[in-house]
C-alpha cells in the first residue's frame, strides 16, 4: 500500500515538473513579444508613465536620441501636452539597410486628475527620458484633518 | 513526501527569480559605406555601465538593461524595467579590435570598421 502511494506521488511530482516546464515556455514566448522594434516612435506617441506621490505628480516618458531643444513640454490648467520632433541622424553618404527608429514628430497629451500648479513644474531630461515633476496646487495636496 | 515538495518549490523560486526581467527588441537603423558600418540602436533609459557588445565569429551582440526609479502609487506605467536585446550576423570583415560604442541620451552608436582587405579597390587598367 504504501509503495503504491509513494508511486502515485512520484508521478504527480514528475507532472507538476513538466507543468512548470511548460508554464515557462510560455513566459518565454510573451517575453520576447512584449515590445515591438520601432514602437516608440512610429506610431508618433512615445511610452508614459504617471506617478502620484502624494503632493505632486510624476511623468517619466521615453524619448531617445531627442535633444532638449526639440522638446516641447506646455501646460495649460490640467492639460499637459508633451510635444517634439527626432531630427534624422542619418550620417550623409552612407548607404541605408535598415530604418526602424523612425524620424518624425510625437505628441503626446494629458488631463491631469487634479489640478496642479504650472509654475512650479520641473522637468529634467535623462538618458533618453523625460522626468516631469508637476506640484499639484494648493487646493488640491492631500491634508491631514485633525479630529476635534 | 513533503520533502519532495520542499524540493520543488526551491527549484521553481530560483528560476522564477532570474527570469523576472523582460526583453525587449530595440529598434536600429543599420548604414554602411565604404569604411564602416554604423548602427544606431535606441535604448532609453540605458546607462553606460549597464549596456554590453559583443562580437564574437560573426555574430554581434546587444544587451541593455534599464531600470527606473519609481515614486509613489503609479497610476499607469507604460514601460518599466526592461533588458534590450538584439543579435545580428556581420561579415567576418569587420575588425572587432576597432569597434567604437558611443551611449548618449538613450541612444547607443556603434562604429563596425571594416578590416582593410575588405574595401572595395579600384583596379587600374594598363594600357596595352
Amino acid at each position: 500500500m504504501f509503495t503504491m502511494m509513494s508511486d502515485i506521488d512520484r508521478m504527480f511530482g514528475a507532472m507538476d515538473l513538466l507543468r512548470n516546464k511548460m508554464d515557462r515556455i510560455f513566459d518565454d514566448f510573451d517575453r520576447s513579444y512584449d515590445y515591438e522594434p520601432g514602437l516608440i516612435f512610429r506610431s508618433g506617441s512615445p511610452r508614459t508613465n504617471l506617478y502620484e506621490d502624494g503632493d505632486r505628480f510624476e511623468i517619466r516618458a521615453e524619448v531617445p536620441g531627442i535633444a532638449k531643444d526639440d522638446l516641447n513640454v506646455n501646460i495649460q490648467g490640467n492639460y499637459l501636452e508633451i510635444s517634439g520632433s527626432r531630427t534624422s541622424d542619418t550620417p550623409d553618404g552612407y548607404k541605408v539597410h535598415r530604418t526602424e527608429r523612425g524620424a518624425d514628430t510625437f505628441s503626446r497629451s494629458f488631463t491631469l486628475p487634479d489640478d496642479v500648479n504650472a509654475e512650479k513644474v520641473e522637468a529634467k531630461l535623462k538618458d533618453g527620458i523625460l522626468y516631469l515633476t508637476i506640484p499639484k496646487s494648493e487646493a488640491t495636496k492631500p491634508k491631514q484633518i485633525t479630529i476635534g | 513526501m513533503s520533502e519532495r515538495k520542499d524540493i520543488a518549490n526551491v527549484e521553481e523560486k530560483n528560476i522564477k527569480k532570474t527570469r523576472d526581467l523582460r526583453s525587449a527588441v530595440p529598434a536600429v537603423d543599420i548604414y554602411e559605406n565604404e569604411d564602416e558600418i554604423v548602427l544606431y540602436a535606441d535604448m532609453p533609459g540605458v546607462v553606460k555601465e549597464d549596456v554590453s557588445v559583443h562580437i564574437d565569429n560573426g555574430t554581434l551582440s546587444l544587451s541593455g538593461v534599464r531600470r527606473i526609479e519609481k515614486t509613489g502609487v503609479a497610476k499607469w506605467e507604460e514601460f518599466g524595467d526592461v533588458e534590450y536585446v538584439r543579435n545580428f550576423s556581420v561579415p567576418q570583415t569587420i575588425e572587432a579590435p576597432r569597434v567604437e560604442a558611443e551611449l548618449r541620451d538613450g541612444v547607443l552608436k556603434l562604429h563596425l570598421p571594416k578590416s582593410e582587405a575588405a574595401k572595395p579597390k579600384r583596379i587600374e587598367i594598363n594600357a596595352a
